[in-house]
């Protein structure tokens, strides 16, 4: 009990540092002669880093010494604690220990208070009897001193509201009338219920002295309450220290105690409860398991939160991954928006299906709904059905890609025609269809019938015995607009009509937004069926599961707590044979709180007849550390250093630059004083920050390839078709070069499973027979990109193979089962108006090396209807080219510029006929149906010269 | 100790005009080697003013048998009874580009020089385009100045420079067709790798090109001494050197090898290269390009100009 303590002594021999740090201080190199040198590029080739010394002022090095020997003084941190106490010897000393919630986080220093007491009551010769307020049983006999430590010894913090009525009767029982000499109550500051009674059987002892020894009260925080808002989590506690403001962090951690968010609760003076919201995403609240207050490890600052507030997670898929500039196009739009109130929406991050689908199903989300999607990649449709027969309801919507996908889909619930069936327009005699009324039995039952909707394109259904039963919404004429199968615990919803306002008006009512919420409550929250309580009401009784420690931690030590009797609607109590926790099975549980809902911590303030108490605080309590005195002295002497600095390097005067010599010096000492820093228990924020926010290891590969427009072509894997395929772009690259403003950078050769395909506008695919096949993955990467609006060029090359023998060519064939599991459109060869005759050159036809293949583009749609619009995300562009001529052959060049293969007839002519269709190809990638407008130019002239 | 070397200010035009004039008259005329031009019989003008193809009308003379009706000029023949062809100027005027680097690190002058190296490339700039508009050259300045045909062109050069923005690096070099020499004077200080990759283009694209580069002596013979922070004029980078006379043959021979480089890669690309430092006299260098123009074989392959 020294005047002056050092709390971690071992740092002082840090000083012993300081000579060194004195002679490197000394040396600092002079400033140099700044030159001027334009070559400074070759300089820097030969230049080695070398560093001539010399000495800096020597107040300027003690200045310094003493700022490093403030650190270290700072950090061996010195405490001034200076105590005194007596008892009064009239009797024995009782000792009424609070063990309650809130006295964990200081256990160590309540019971050093109590051992100093029993210290002067041994050296007094008195009786000690002690008792702790959180036990159950007592066991007060006033008895030695080495007996009472021992029982303090033994005494642990009880995750439970302290009951001192009953700790107050023991005292009174085992004093049996003796009169204490020193009653010492070393409260945790918590009011608690009962605490009249405890004060009175207290005052009947009449003791000589009563002592109220209490902490300053920092640690009673508790939360009370937690509710599960729509975004956010908001999370109320209570505090009993009121007076000065305090920012506490609340995470949120899961079962497994990892901190998956955290929020801030903001105390304002004066006030004792404040409310966190915990911003988090809906998939990680429904993992929070316990909420716990940052710093404050109490039973009391710890909530624990069982499953009963789930909310329904809907994931969202469409078929085409629409632009986000025409957001009324896209079919998730209509659904996002009428389902985000009621329920929490993902949606994958990518439009590739054999990625976002697992993706989705690893969420395990209520309901999965597809927005026209046709065809899905063969690998996920079994965990697809298996999650469906788990429980999860999958909603479709029809569309144009659904209308075209092949008969025998397992997920659609009933069989359906292919094609769509159009209702009204010019050339049908059939009217738009309004809605039936909605059959008496599934979940739109009772809606009112829908007046003001009309269908105008749906998809049918084969008419099958079971139709009507199954169906769930039908039109005027009978036609089913909802159909539904039951899949073992799982269901199948379809939509016979689309998602976007292009096949019914059905989206922009208000019945949509009625019928999704019917649908997606129909589906069953989260994958784990929850056991629990029955819905009867009548109380089930769980065992243990987890049970929380004083410290706020779960154990799976449950100890001497008992199985508890929980009944429906009602919330359970924690008692000493219930401690707080989880009682159940891994399967479902409840979760049993410390503390009831909103309840406030209020402040214990005892009175003995009539006059409070006088307080005093725990051992220790006044311990004043010179910590922060210490470094703000540090932290003035590192700014005067660095000013003093500064201004030797003529930073003052008009004269800028070359302040080089100290600088690094100061430097030193500020990264020196900010690493102690970080080493400093209970400064982990500076931890925190120390990590910088370094670059992805790829990102400087990425931004190479985005500065420059690159062409790509796959690599198939045979190296002659790809050194001519590389040739090939090269060759192009060389000639959009001189001949337009695009200037490509070097062609890239891609590996399908694993480059980034996204920077590219075109990629050439040479299709090889005898190339090994790209695998699923592969081709569903593909598929994404050409999705996202990205164009591949399959080139068979194969014109005259076909002369061979009849048929399809091995290439041909070998294209076809490429494509054969990707939605692709409908292809038509190039129409002699199409924007790729036009868009550089004006061309006619598109040979390669060989000639007389036609260039396959998707079909046009302007010439059908407007509402099977397929290709909207690539702006017209078509996401696909098909070609037999071999450009890369014809645009192959060698290293000095020479074409590389003849041409087929050998005619340079086509070549050049060549290096213009590639020419036209890249325009029309990069300026998409820019040059389309150009063909309507002469109807807008015309239209304007009336 | 005062810095060896300095930036100094841009050198005023008209000056530099006055300089190059005064160096010009020393050379004698030049004709640039008119290699490709078919007919260098007729002496003077690239054997021009003669008809052929061309754009400005020279002469009407009569039809002869066998020519194509489609050239007959039915407006001149209609005002007498004879038939008339309509010829036009053989116009196959040979064009210099000349091209200076002006970027800050050319503005850097040491104790060493009379003058800074932008000034010294400016009078070879304007010198050779007093030399080459003399014997009738059409001289442009890529970026600056559009090809003209005029005896005053270097003055005509001399004012475009004062109107040009400041850039740096090597010009944009689009509107040079074929069939044209051009002269780059600079410093050519980045990469011999990074200048090739500018330059070769041009020469694949049949460009015959000459390159001039003016050093500084300090540049190459790096007098510094003791502790030197050395700055980059043109992007303030930084380096400290603790003793600089120790690097000094390093550095000599780093920066050696680069023009050594430079200049294998331009005559394998069939371009000279000619290298002047600023102490030496400008004539020097203007007899070597003159040289290298009019076809001369350079007399000291590879030697100072």
């Amino acid at each position: 009990m020294s005047a002056l303590a050092f709390a971690n002594p071992a740092i002082l021999f840090g000083l012993i540092a300081l000579p060194i740090i004195w002679w490197l201080l000394r040396l600092t190199p002079p400033r140099p002669k700044t030159e001027v040198f334009p070559p400074l590029r070759i300089l820097a080739t030969v230049l080695k880093r070398e560093e001539t010394p010399s000495q800096s002022p020597w107040w300027l090095t003690l200045l310094r010494m003493l700022l490093a020997a403030a650190v270290i003084f700072a950090i061996a941190d010195p405490v001034i604690n200076p105590r005194t106490s007596s008892l009064n010897s009239d009797g024995p000393l009782v000792l009424m220990v609070d063990n309650g919630w809130s006295t964990a986080v200081d256990w160590e220093r309540r019971v050093q208070t109590a051992d100093l007491l029993i210290d002067d009551a041994e050296s007094a010769d008195l009786p000690v009897a002690i008792a702790f307020t959180a036990e159950q049983s007592h066991d007060a006999l006033p008895g030695s001193a080495i007996a009472a430590r021992e029982k303090l010894a033994a005494a642990q913090p009880r995750p439970l509201v302290p009951d001192r009525a009953r700790a107050a009767a023991a005292l009174a029982q085992a004093l049996t009338g003796t009169r204490p000499g020193t009653l010492a109550i070393l409260s945790d500051g918590v009011v608690a219920a009962r605490d009249d009674d405890a004060l009175s059987a207290l005052a009947a002892l009449s003791p000589a002295d009563i002592r109220l020894i209490e902490g300053d009260g920092a640690s009673a925080v508790a939360i009370t309450d937690a509710v599960n808002n729509a975004g956010t989590m908001s999370v109320t506690a209570s505090r009993l220290a009121t007076g000065a403001p305090r920012r506490l962090e609340v995470n949120a951690l899961d079962a497994q105690g990892r901190s998956l968010a955290s929020g801030t609760l903001d105390f304002a003076a004066g006030s004792g409860t404040a409310t966190a919201q915990i911003d988090a995403p809906f998939e990680l609240r429904n993992d929070f398991a316990r909420l716990a207050v940052e710093g404050v490890s109490t039973a009391g600052a710890a909530h624990l939160l069982d499953d009963g507030f789930k909310r329904r997670r809907v994931a969202l898929i469409a078929g085409e991954s629409g632009s986000d500039f025409q957001p009324l196009l896209q079919p998730l739009y209509y659904i996002s928006r009428a389902l985000s109130p009621y329920a929490d929406i993902t949606q994958p991050n990518t439009a590739d299906l054999s990625v976002s689908i697992p993706q989705v199903l690893e969420g395990n989300p209520s309901a999965i709904i597809m927005a026209d999607v046709g065809r899905l990649p063969p690998e996920t449709a079994a965990p697809l059905q298996q999650w469906i027969a788990r429980g999860g309801t999958l909603i479709r919507f029809a569309g144009p890609r659904l209308a075209a996908a092949p008969a025998d889909d397992p997920l659609v619930p009933v069989i359906l025609r292919q094609g769509e069936r159009a209702l009204g327009g010019a050339m049908s005699w059939s009217e738009p269809q309004p809605l039936a009324d909605f059959p008496s039995f599934g979940p739109f039952a009772g809606m009112p019938r829908a007046t003001d909707l009309t269908v105008t394109r749906q998809v049918l259904a084969e008419p099958t015995p079971d139709l009507a039963e199954r169906t769930w919404a039908s039109l005027a004429d009978g036609t089913p607009l909802v159909t539904q199968k039951e899949v073992e615990a799982g269901r199948i919803v379809l939509f016979h009509t689309s998602a976007e306002a292009t096949w019914s008006n059905l989206p922009l009512s208000g019945n949509f937004v009625e019928m999704l919420r019917r649908l997606v409550q129909l589906a069953r929250a989260g994958g784990a069926a929850s056991s629990g309580t029955g819905g009867d009401g009548a109380a089930t009784t769980l065992a243990p599961y987890r049970l929380l420690t004083a410290d706020g931690i779960l154990t799976t030590e449950t100890g001497t707590a008992r199985p508890i009797a929980i009944a429906a609607n009602e919330t359970p109590v924690a008692s000493f044979d219930h401690p707080p926790g989880f009682y159940g099975t891994e399967d479902g549980f409840s979760a049993v709180n410390l503390l009831a809902p909103n309840t406030v911590i209020a402040p214990f303030e005892p009175t003995v007849a009539g006059r409070p108490i006088a307080r005093e605080g725990l051992a220790g309590g006044e311990a004043v550390s010179l910590r922060p005195a210490l470094f703000a002295a540090a932290f003035a002497l590192l700014i005067l250093d660095s000013l003093v600095v500064l201004f030797m390097n003529g930073a003052f005067s008009r004269r800028p630059g070359g302040r080089r010599t100290g600088a690094g010096a100061t430097t030193a000492v500020a990264a020196l004083a900010i690493a102690l820093f970080a080493f400093m228990p209970g400064h982990s924020q500076a931890q925190e920050n120390a990590p910088g926010s370094a670059a992805k290891p790829g990102d400087e590969e990425i931004l190479e390839r985005l500065d420059t427009t690159h062409l790509a072509y796959v690599i198939t894997g045979e190296s002659d078709v790809d050194r001519i395929s590389e040739q090939g772009l090269e060759g192009l690259s060389q000639f959009l070069s001189y001949r337009t403003t695009l200037e490509p950078g070097a062609p890239v050769g891609l590996d399908l499973t694993k480059d980034e395909l996204g920077f590219y506008p075109i990629i050439y695919w040479p299709v090889s027979a005898t190339a090994p096949m790209p695998s699923a993955a592969a081709i569903s990467r593909i598929d994404a990109y050409m999705r996202n609006g990205g164009t591949v060029l399959f080139d068979t090359r194969d014109q005259y193979s076909a002369l061979d023998g009849g048929g399809a060519s091995a290439n041909g064939q070998r294209l076809q089962a490429i494509l054969a599991n990707i939605d692709i459109p409908p292809l038509e060869p190039t129409p002699e108006d199409h924007v790729l005759t036009r868009s550089f050159y004006l061309l006619s036809n598109f040979p390669g090396r060989y000639t007389g293949s036609p260039l396959w583009v998707e079909a046009r749609q302007e010439a059908q209807a407007s509402g099977a619009k397929l290709s909207s995300s690539g702006d017209g562009v078509t996401p696909l080219l098909i070609t037999g001529n071999d450009f890369a052959g014809a645009w192959a060049v060698d290293q000095q510029g020479a074409p590389v293969l003849p041409t087929v007839p050998p005619d340079e002519m086509q070549r050049e006929y060549a290096y213009r269709s590639g020419v036209n190809i890249m325009m029309y990638m990069l300026t998409g149906n820019y040059k389309a407008d150009q063909v309507h130019v002469p109807a807008l002239l015309e239209r304007l010269g009336q | 100790m005062a810095s060896i070397g300095q930036i100094v200010e841009q050198t005023p035009s008209s000056e530099v005009l006055s300089r190059a004039q005064a160096r010009a008259a020393l050379v004698p005329d030049c004709m640039v080697e008119a290699k490709r031009i078919a007919n260098t019989v007729i002496s003077g003008w690239h054997g021009r003013r003669k008809r052929g193809m061309g754009e400005n009308f020279w002469q009407f003379r009569p039809y002869a048998e066998g020519e194509s009706l489609s050239r007959i000029d039915w407006r001149r023949s209609a005002r007498d009874d004879h038939t008339y062809v309509r010829d036009r100027e053989w116009e196959a005027a040979h064009t210099v580009w000349l091209w200076a680097d002006l970027s800050p690190s050319m503005m850097y002058k040491s104790t060493f020089a009379h003058v800074s190296k932008e000034s010294r490339a400016l009078v070879l700039m304007l010198a050779l385009a007093e030399i080459l508009a003399r014997s009738g050259e059409r001289i442009g300045c890529p970026g600056v100045m559009e090809p003209v045909s005029a005896r005053n062109a270097a003055e005509r050069l001399a004012t475009a420079i004062i109107h040009a923005p400041i850039t740096s690096g090597l010009p944009e070099t689009a509107m040079i067709r074929g069939q044209s020499d051009i002269v780059l004077i600079g410093d050519f200080l980045d990469d011999a790798d990074r200048v090739m990759e500018r330059i070769a283009p041009l020469g694949r694209r049949g460009l015959r090109g000459h390159v001039v580069e003016v050093a500084d002596p300090a540049e190459e013979t790096f007098p510094y001494v003791g502790r030197t922070e050395f700055t980059d004029p043109e992007t303030g980078e930084k380096l400290v050197s603790g003793r600089a006379e120790t690097i000094r043959e390093d550095y000599q021979r780093a920066y050696l090898a680069r023009r050594e480089t430079l200049g294998n890669e331009l005559r394998r690309l069939g371009w000279s290269f000619v290298f002047h430092r600023t102490d030496h006299l400008a004539s020097e260098a203007l007899a070597a390009v003159h040289g290298h123009l009019s076809g001369l074989p350079a007399q000291r392959p590879g030697g100072r100009a």
